[in-house]
């Protein structure tokens, strides 16, 4: 692929940021993101993956530099290379910040439903978030909004609309363009499709891609249906419990994964014709706040043995660009038999 | 536009239905009432001479062909009504001849000034704190202004009102402490008398603010509070779009939609409210005369205050109740 040949626009390193609250005296510390390290390539749609409190709204809240207390950068650094130069957004300055925000680092929020102030019309939200960014005013500045819709397949009296007037994929496009107007370099999706059908989920996939690869920007798209990162990403990274356990190309987690917790993920999306049960696991993802030892996987790991609960096993590079962070690797055998899991096109 | 007109429409037609009811009920209860106008007036006219049996006899007959008790119900409801569209609600008895209707008209200027500044001061000052206390939790001036005017909130208003009044009035003579003007100004469109009204009125109006505050007050940075961490607001900061924007446009905005609505419940509460205050304060405004035409039995100078302050809070309502589809799109019919 030619991942290889681009440089990278984010680097990751060790970053542990935690939840630190003191409720009258005691103190409470919830480890959200605990040491995790990645590099995501310019023009590259990655994806992250992992249950409810994994750790990974966390973790892209620091990525887009939202980081507001309780939640506290301990260790670690998350460093961006825009075209206008570097940034490492947990010491950057507020100043700094704002400076790129938008112009190169854009976001696309949860639940488009109520991202959008009820009572402004789209066309006022597009200046406060568009105008300064772009340098652009009055009617230029409403042809490059306009243009920019048309391309989302929206008709230019959206703009004069509120959102309460318009349906919900509508909606979902009009977050997507409040996001991309500026040809940001750096996207981050947070569960972008969740709340839709899955026709226009569809087409919002469609609609992410087409702008990510015309702007050649990144995107990291985080969500927990994996049948969309195997429409979508060109990498997934599985985090759990506020670790990143496993990453590689879609393909290779797909249908070589090499950490027990994906061989699950994976086994746990429904087939067409199968009717048999899904492999389940048992339990619940760890406390936080109380971490197991080792390997944080361990308690609900049919692979597990007296090493992973005691050492924490480091991510080792199994294969190209395939990193997994499993003592026992090898061992672990697809759970699906079948030669197309689920939800990856052919 | 066309659905707005309809919606005016609406709420106009339910404006004149809230003001018939009140006033028929109002005058129900004076039909009831065991006063009867006729006795009360002879009562005074033969307390201050001696009248023959026959004089009184003919007074009474006179005053009953005036006041129209001798007839039956319905044609006084109908009389009374067809006297009231024309302005008319009979001679006040405690200022007899002088018609009911001037002597509160008279009175009215006074109340209307004092209730209209001090309520849109409060609504301005109580949101607009409230509402930056909600977004900056952390600053230590809205903190302290928020303890302030919660402390003052359960104060009954006459306690707060007599504090007030003894502090500016006695400890530190600074202001008037009565009436509506000095003595020593006529009343017309001069400077010296406006800058006189306006000297007698700071007391009663900031009597009424500082009580009123609280309320609104709180109620603002709850909203606030809530919006904060609403979605859109959450976006918006993270796309950097300037900080007054988010506060005015996208907080406060949003905040104001309820806080209208309770304003029209405010108003309808402040014609009672007043007559407290032009008690303390002595202030020549309707609620005085309210209280004085309670005491002196004068019915029709009561019904004439009660037949204009339920037109003005229906009024005034009808006005409120305009603004919230202006304010809010998702109630404006298309």
């Amino acid at each position: 692929m030619t991942r290889d040949s681009k440089p990278d626009l984010l680097k990751v390193e060790g970053l542990k940021a935690y939840y630190q609250m003191n409720y009258y005296g005691v103190e409470r510390e919830v480890r959200a993101v605990d040491g995790i390290s990645m590099n995501i390539k310019r023009g590259e749609v990655y994806g992250i993956a992992g249950e409810s409190s994994s750790g990974k709204t966390s973790f892209i809240k620091v990525l887009a530099a939202a980081i507001r207390p309780p939640l506290k950068v301990v260790e670690g650094t998350v460093k961006y290379e825009f075209k206008n130069g570097p940034i490492e957004v947990t010491t950057a300055s507020k100043a700094q910040v704002e400076d790129v925000r938008w112009k190169h680092l854009s976001y696309i929020m949860q639940g488009s439903m109520s991202v959008l102030n009820p009572v402004r019309r789209i066309g006022r939200t597009f200046k406060d978030f568009a105008q300064r960014p772009l340098g652009l005013t009055g009617a230029a500045f409403e042809a490059r909004v306009v243009s920019h819709l048309a391309r989302l397949k929206l008709p230019p009296e959206v703009l004069k609309a509120y959102p309460h007037e318009l349906s919900g994929g509508m909606r979902q496009r009009v977050t997507i363009g409040l996001a991309t107007v500026c040809h940001p370099e750096f996207i981050i999706a947070d569960e972008p499709t969740t709340a839709l059908d899955v026709v226009v989920q569809k087409e919002v996939l469609s609609l992410i891609r087409d702008i990510q690869k015309e702007m050649d920007s990144s995107v990291v798209f985080v969500t927990h249906d994996m049948s969309v990162h195997a429409n979508i990403a060109d990498r997934v990274g599985i985090i759990y419990a506020g670790r990143l356990v496993e990453e590689g190309p879609t393909r290779q987690m797909f249908f070589t994964p090499r950490h027990p917790y994906t061989a699950h993920l994976v086994a746990s999306l429904p087939r067409i014709g199968d009717t048999t049960q899904r492999p389940a696991l048992e339990g619940r993802p760890p406390n936080l706040a109380d971490p197991p030892q080792g390997c944080r996987f361990h308690p609900r790991c049919p692979l597990a043995v007296d090493k992973c609960r005691q050492e924490v096993p480091p991510l080792e590079t199994v294969d190209v660009d395939h990193r997994t962070a499993c003592w026992r690797w090898q061992d672990v055998k697809p759970l699906v038999g079948s030669a197309h899991p689920a939800g990856v096109m052919a | 536009m066309h659905g707005y007109l309809l919606f005016v429409g609406k709420r106009a037609l339910l404006m004149f239905a809230v003001i018939f009811f009140g006033i028929s009920a109002m005058f129900l209860v004076t039909y009831l009432s065991p006063i009867d106008p006729v006795e009360q007036v002879l009562g005074r006219l033969s307390a201050r001479s001696n009248l023959s049996p026959e004089a009184i006899a003919s007074t009474r007959e006179a005053l009953t062909a005036m006041f129209g008790t001798g007839q039956p119900m319905h044609v006084q409801y109908w009389n009374f009504w067809t006297r009231l569209i024309q302005g008319d609600l009979g001679a006040s008895l405690m200022a007899f001849p002088t018609p009911a209707m001037e002597l509160v008209m008279r009175g009215m200027p006074w109340t209307l000034g004092l209730l209209l500044t001090s309520t849109v001061i409060t609504f301005i000052v109580g949101n607009l704190m409230g509402g930056l206390a909600g977004y900056f939790q952390n600053n230590r001036f809205f903190k302290a202004f928020g303890i302030v005017t919660m402390g003052l909130q359960p104060i009954p208003y006459y306690i707060v009102a007599f504090i007030i009044l003894v502090i500016f009035g006695f400890l530190w003579p600074v202001l008037p402490i009565s009436g509506g003007f000095s003595m020593d100004v006529r009343p017309s469109w001069t400077m010296p008398f406006i800058l006189s009204v306006l000297q007698h009125s700071l007391l009663p109006a900031f009597s009424l603010v500082l009580v009123g505050l609280g309320g609104w007050f709180i109620g603002m940075r709850a909203l606030v509070s809530n919006i904060v961490t609403e979605d859109y607001v959450t976006y918006a900061e993270l796309a950097g779009v300037k900080r007054e924007t988010i506060v005015s446009g996208y907080v406060m905005r949003n905040a104001l939609v309820p806080q209208v609505t309770a304003l029209a419940m405010v108003i309808g509460g402040v014609f009672s409210g007043t007559i407290i205050t032009e008690q303390v304060f002595n202030y020549p405004g309707m609620g005085s005369l309210l209280v004085d035409a309670v005491n002196a039995g004068d019915y029709s100078t009561v019904l004439a205050v009660c037949t204009v302050s339920i037109t003005a809070v229906a009024f005034a309502i009808f006005i409120v109740d305009l603004l919230h589809p202006l304010l809010d799109p998702r109630v404006r019919t298309e």
